[in-house]
């Protein structure tokens, strides 16, 4: 078996007592469209954030290409191309949403610390920062502060700054939390035109988008995996039914 | 215009950009009896500069920016003092080199905190100055500090103590004008764009693989340097230095400066000094006794009315300008 993009090996972590992942074996394949769900407390966010480095594990191992990253500082992981959205939106709230997705391009392209030339005359991280804003529709609030935004532009800001990174793991924790039902069709579109060598591994309660979206489902449940599979087997697996997708599947 | 333009355009300069300086020079020839004044102005307005760069573009409360401000002076004039070293312009350097390292040695361990604890710390590193230069009396003259002192002619050309009004002004303000192009060009830079990203938002610059603890330790010492600038210039041109250089005092009093100013923008340093300065020689004329009431209330007035400052009052109302001509 080939080394799979990223993949955790027995990955354990508590928090005092409390076990929020119980030896977690996960693989993400290249390009993978993989779906994690579970009910609320399963550790899926302290998941991720295992995956991306915020988080050290307390046993286990962490691999990006079947090398072991464990060690390495979230800064070095997003270097190598684990990049994340989060849950509830960590953006620059003051600054446009131009400035927005081109910070993050400037610490990729490795000029985010220099002091000389004017950050308006970076042609290349100002034209990336425009394909990507327009790539996610955002063309037309380029120039508006994100705080201005609706929470659902909101939410496409988080993903065109991920992208920025030039990720190959693409790690969307929750996007379509807080978006009315009304607007999650346009976030539901821009999951679906990711480039399709981005390995995107998605978090989501909303059952209609994972399955939409999903080629793959793994099913995390007080720390451990339940079950994993593509998606028909999971919407008929008994346990997962029961502990999870209760009545939401039946109806 | 789209957004991408815009940030094209934003370093630019704008013609409204000379004006300080042109006011500075009008200044000059109209208020010869006021030059003293203008040179505290002038090095106000670097202080808050410094501290602006720290404060509102990195986003990192200070309370103990006056420690820089008074390793500079104090540098200066210890220089002066027992060295017989009174060139001016080395003597700069020297106080930036001074101020600079005690930005970078007491950042790499303060910054590693944030809130409150980054606030009290600040204060401590001042406080630990000040007692130093209380009770390190032998170099520093202790509780009287280091009075009478004098520099040598700047560039050896043009003479320089506290006879020399009109060379001084110009010396500070040609002094001001280079730190001032070194604060705007990093502020426009990608660096620049990335403190304002930690002000925002700490998290996210650490999920964009921001090295963002470096980055702050790094404006800290440049924002210690030219403090310790500034320091160095109120030294020179008052020929004296004494414990209220490094004191709580100051050290609120150039937050109180930036706030009236407007913080993270540049101007606001400009405006704020000017501003609080004028505030203070009014009202310590009108009301000898009582006149930091009166600068109390104009800081609620600005809290409660003009959270970004008179730059900011200007903005809004450009802004509203701008809607109504559409």
């Amino acid at each position: 078996m080939s080394a799979a993009i990223l993949e955790t090996r027995n990955l354990c972590m508590s928090f005092g007592a409390l076990e929020v992942a119980r030896g977690v074996n996960f693989r993400l394949e290249r390009g993978a469209r993989h779906a994690l769900i579970g009910p609320n407390g399963a550790g899926k966010t302290t998941f991720v954030n295992l995956l991306t480095g915020l988080l050290r594990p307390s046993r286990g191992s962490v691999l990006l290409e079947g090398e072991d990253v464990t060690a390495l500082a979230q800064a070095k992981r997003v270097k190598r191309g684990i990049s994340r959205t989060f849950q509830i939106n960590q953006l620059f709230r003051g600054l446009t949403v131009q400035e927005n997705v081109g910070i993050a391009v400037s610490e990729r392209l490795g000029v985010g610390g220099s002091m000389l030339r004017p950050a308006g005359k970076r042609a290349d991280v100002i034209a990336e920062a425009s394909r990507l804003i327009e790539m996610l529709k955002l063309g037309e609030d380029a120039g508006r502060r994100v705080a201005e935004l609706p929470y659902g532009r909101q939410r496409l800001v988080e993903i065109a700054i991920a992208l920025g990174l030039n990720p190959r793991v693409l790690l969307l924790d929750e996007p379509a939390a807080g978006i009315p039902s009304a607007e999650s069709h346009i976030l539901l579109d821009a999951i679906a035109t990711l480039p399709a060598e981005i390995a995107v591994l998605i978090i989501e309660h909303d059952m209609d988008l994972v399955f939409r979206f999903a080629e793959r489902i793994t099913v995390l449940v007080s720390g451990a995996i339940l079950a994993e599979g593509a998606p028909a087997e999971i919407a008929v697996n008994r346990e997962v039914r029961s502990v999870y997708l209760g009545s939401a599947l039946d109806a | 215009m789209s957004a991408a333009l815009e940030l094209t355009r934003r370093h630019q300069l704008k013609w409204w950009e000379a004006l300080p300086w042109i006011v500075a020079l009008a200044a000059f020839l109209a208020f010869p009896t006021y030059l003293a004044f203008g040179t505290q102005l002038l090095i106000t307005i670097l202080f808050a500069l410094s501290l602006d760069l720290v404060l509102g573009y990195a986003g990192i409360v200070t309370l103990g920016h006056a420690a820089f401000f008074g390793a500079g002076a104090y540098t200066a004039g210890m220089m002066a003092m027992h060295w017989g070293w009174n060139e001016p312009i080395s003597g700069l350097f020297a106080a930036a080199l001074v101020a600079g390292a005690i930005g970078l040695a007491s950042g790499l361990v303060l910054l590693r905190t944030h809130g409150l604890t980054l606030l009290m710390l600040t204060l401590c590193t001042m406080a630990l100055l000040e007692q130093a230069a209380n009770m390190g009396a032998a170099w520093t003259g202790g509780f009287d500090g280091m009075p009478g002192l004098s520099f040598g002619k700047i560039l050896g050309l043009f003479g320089f103590d506290v006879l020399y009004f009109r060379s001084q002004y110009l010396y500070v303000l040609a002094v001001l004008f280079l730190c001032f192009v070194i604060v705007r060009t990093l502020v426009y830079s990608s660096f620049g764009q990335s403190l304002t990203g930690i002000r925002e938002n700490v998290l996210r610059m650490h999920a964009v693989g921001a090295p963002v603890r470096a980055r702050q330790v790094l404006v800290y010492t440049v924002s210690a340097a030219l403090a310790g600038v500034a320091g160095a210039l109120f030294t020179q041109a008052t020929g004296y230095a004494n414990l209220a250089v490094l004191g709580l005092e100051r050290s609120a009093g150039v937050l109180i400066v930036l706030i009236l100013g407007g913080y993270g923008r540049l101007y606001g340093a400009f405006v704020g000094a000017v501003a609080y300065m004028l505030i203070e020689d009014v009202l310590a004329k009108a009301y000898p006794t009582a006149w930091q009431l009166g600068l109390g209330l104009t800081l609620i007035a600005v809290a409660l009315f003009a959270r970004n400052g008179v730059i900011g009052l200007f903005d809004a109302l450009r802004r509203r300008l701008a809607g109504a001509a559409r």
